[in-house]
């Protein structure tokens, strides 16, 4: 996928991190918008970026209310937020409120990348599925409902596949405990039941389940499938 | 005997009538004709008034001694409970029990607030006196000297209040009431107030000492921390900055003299000590926030293994040189943890083994159940802990002695792992391991009883 021409919001007050964002998204090909208050972030809206790379912590408005301002007027355009550690609660929130992904400062270049890649691949997705899915050894036949590690087919229970299917939708982005409950149930279910069926999961397709390479945790956030290869 | 002096005595006379009626001429009047029969009647009443009244002696005597032994036991377990209250307002509560139960009155007890003093306890529960008695405990309290009913000072008051001394001087306000009219208190009561009032006084004194003792000790401990602070932010700060900030413009200035894997070298190094000082800077944002009492547990109950592999993904880097294994019972239950706060601890814990144990030794991480509770263990092959700093591992900034080619630490990572395993109701402990030299730190959590082991698919 050509970077080129693509234009990326960043909002964020700080001149060394919108310097460091701009260096960074410029050597890649994009094109850089900068906003350094929610007030220009959402005038900027009408140059129509292709992403936006938004810090929750801005002197003019509360990170959240710009998020969800910013939500409301474009319901597809990717959201990744910058946060803290400690600040699960607030990641929480703003995925809930329609970001897309967040990373937690201080970053490096290539995280960040792999989120912009995985948030707009999805968007791009959004309509038209892969038929396969792969990363690793693992290959999860979306039509036809086959999970393989290397050559062994894997039975999954029809939970255990469901969440393995939206997790794979939604490769390289982190899922939510409440968006997996949700779509995974129809009344609300303790979170401990997720996790019991994420351990199952990963005893069927993690080499070792102590370690996963493909259903990663996100501790306090959720989940996220490894991004296909 | 038993009844007291006014029972013997008509008893005495009801004897004498009845001698008189039944077995004197003429019989069945109370009229006597032999004057033989005069003196026996006198002399029987005679004998039986002072039979009557030297029981009756005995009686108020037994009865005295009786109520003395029990007031003094009555005193005894007051002392006692007095000992055994750690707080001002178990001692006060204790007081104002006692007092209301053994002389049958209502009581409060006012100490110093604010330059002048408030009601902090009451028996039956009761904060609030009127104008009038207020003025007259403030009365009593600035005087120090009774005032309020039954004394020479505002006797128009409800309540009557005296104030509570020990050696050192005035404690506080002691004020005691009745809803019947009339005298409060005898002179014996009086006596016992007194008693009452001089214990309640010293052990209100015992707590403030304890707590003077305590803030002295808190003020001293904060001294040494900051102290202790400062020398670690100085250096734990500054060592890494040194680092990254001479690489840094090295390259910038320098970096014609440098071949690609000098470059490569020093950029690696602004990149490593970079990471250092965030794990530095979250762990003071980290011990800041338990002091401060902002960590509150979000618990739910979470999978042991999933928050190890976590915390194993996230010390990659720190034990890249380690090699790892984990153990985790296959069965193991659902712990209760605030995943972030647990997931912490294990990376504390994974980086202090990959500080302290040598390259390619192994660190293990093993898990199992016992009885009601869930053990954690991580354990390295360095050259262990040594008995007297087994404890002390956990205080804030204290680092154990360590060859010089050692790093040091921050000294708060483990002290922070006890104070967020402690906000989780666990505990955490060091020991040296038995098998080998090495360390093994454990963790127990008690396990929850509503939690699902597996579920039907």
């Amino acid at each position: 996928m050509s970077s080129a021409g693509v234009k990326i919001l960043v909002v964020d007050d700080e001149p060394p991190i919108r310097k460091l964002l701009r260096m960074g998204l410029t050597s890649q090909g994009y094109e850089v918008l900068e906003a350094s208050n929610g007030k220009v972030a959402l005038e900027l809206l009408a140059k129509k970026p292709a992403l936006v790379i938004l810090d929750l912590g801005l002197p003019d408005i509360d990170g959240h209310d710009l998020l969800s301002r910013i939500r409301s007027r474009e319901e597809n355009l990717p959201i990744i937020v910058l946060s803290s550690r400690g600040d699960e609660a607030g990641k929480v929130a703003a995925l809930d409120l329609g970001a897309d992904d967040y990373v937690t400062k201080p970053f490096g270049m290539d995280e960040l990348f792999a989120r912009m890649r995985a948030a707009m691949r999805h968007q791009l997705q959004v309509h038209g599925e892969r038929p396969v899915f792969h990363v690793g050894d693992l290959s999860v036949d979306l039509v036809r409902r086959i999970v393989k590690v290397g050559d062994r087919e894997v039975r999954l229970s029809p939970k255990e596949y469901d969440l393995l299917r939206l997790l794979v939708q939604h490769a390289g982005k982190v899922l939510t405990h409440r968006f997996l409950i949700q779509e995974l149930w129809d009344e609300p279910t303790d979170p401990q039941y997720l996790r019991v069926y994420v351990r199952q999961l990963r005893q069927k397709i993690e080499a070792d389940p102590e370690r996963p390479q493909y259903i990663m945790t996100e501790i306090g956030i959720g989940y996220r499938m490894r991004a296909p290869d | 005997v038993r009844l007291g002096l006014w029972p013997s005595l008509l008893t005495s006379v009801v004897s004498a009538l009845a001698y008189n009626y039944f077995f004197t001429e003429p019989y069945h009047t109370f009229t006597i004709s032999d004057p033989k029969d005069v003196i026996a009647v006198v002399f029987f009443a005679v004998v039986a008034v002072i039979v009557s009244n030297v029981a009756a002696q005995a009686r108020i005597r037994l009865l005295g001694a009786m109520e003395r032994s029990r007031t003094t036991e009555s005193l005894y377990a007051f002392s006692r409970k007095l000992a055994g209250a750690g707080t001002i307002d178990d001692v006060l509560w204790a007081t104002a029990h006692q007092i209301a139960a053994m002389l049958k009155v209502r009581v409060v007890l006012l100490l110093p607030e604010n330059g002048s003093i408030a009601v902090k306890a009451g028996y039956p529960p009761e904060d609030r006196l009127d104008e009038a008695d207020l003025a007259a405990a403030k009365w009593a309290w600035a005087k120090n000297r009774p005032a309020g009913r039954d004394s020479d000072a505002l006797p128009g008051a409800k309540w009557l209040f005296f104030p509570m001394r020990t050696g050192r001087g005035q404690i506080g306000i002691l004020g005691i009431c009745r809803d019947e009219p009339g005298p409060l208190l005898r002179a014996e009561q009086r006596r016992l107030l007194d008693a009452l009032s001089d214990q309640g006084a010293l052990a209100i004194e015992r707590v403030h000492l304890v707590e003077d003792i305590e803030r002295v000790r808190r003020v001293a401990e904060t001294d040494r921390l900051r102290s202790a602070l400062l020398t670690s932010i100085s250096h734990d700060l500054k060592t890494p900055l040194a680092a990254i900030l001479g690489s840094a413009g090295a390259l910038r200035d320098l970096s014609h003299s440098f071949d690609d894997n000098a470059k490569a070298d020093l950029l690696a190094t602004i990149v490593d000590e970079s990471e250092r000082l965030n794990r530095f800077i979250a762990n003071l944002l980290d011990m800041t926030r338990l002091e401060a009492g902002a960590v509150v547990p979000n618990a739910a109950l979470h999978d042991v293994g999933e928050i190890v592999g976590s915390a194993l993904e996230r010390a990659s880097k720190i034990l890249a040189r380690h090699r790892v294994e984990v153990e985790i019972s296959p069965d193991l239950p659902m712990v209760n943890v605030d995943a972030v706060l647990f997931e912490q601890v294990l990376f504390n814990l994974l980086d202090n083994a990959a500080k302290y144990a040598p390259a390619e030794t192994t660190v293990r991480i093993q898990s199992w159940q016992e009885q009601d509770s869930v053990k954690l263990q991580v354990l390295d092959e360095g050259e262990g802990i040594p008995a007297a700093d087994l404890e002390r591992i956990f205080d804030k900034f204290y680092r154990a002695r360590k060859g010089d080619q050692v790093r040091a630490g921050t000294g708060l990572g483990l002290a922070i792992s006890r104070g967020f395993i402690e906000a989780l109701h666990g505990t955490i402990t060091a020991a040296n391991r038995t098998d080998r030299t090495g360390a093994a730190f454990t963790i127990t959590l008690s396990i929850p009883k509503a939690a699902v082991q597996e579920v039907a698919a």
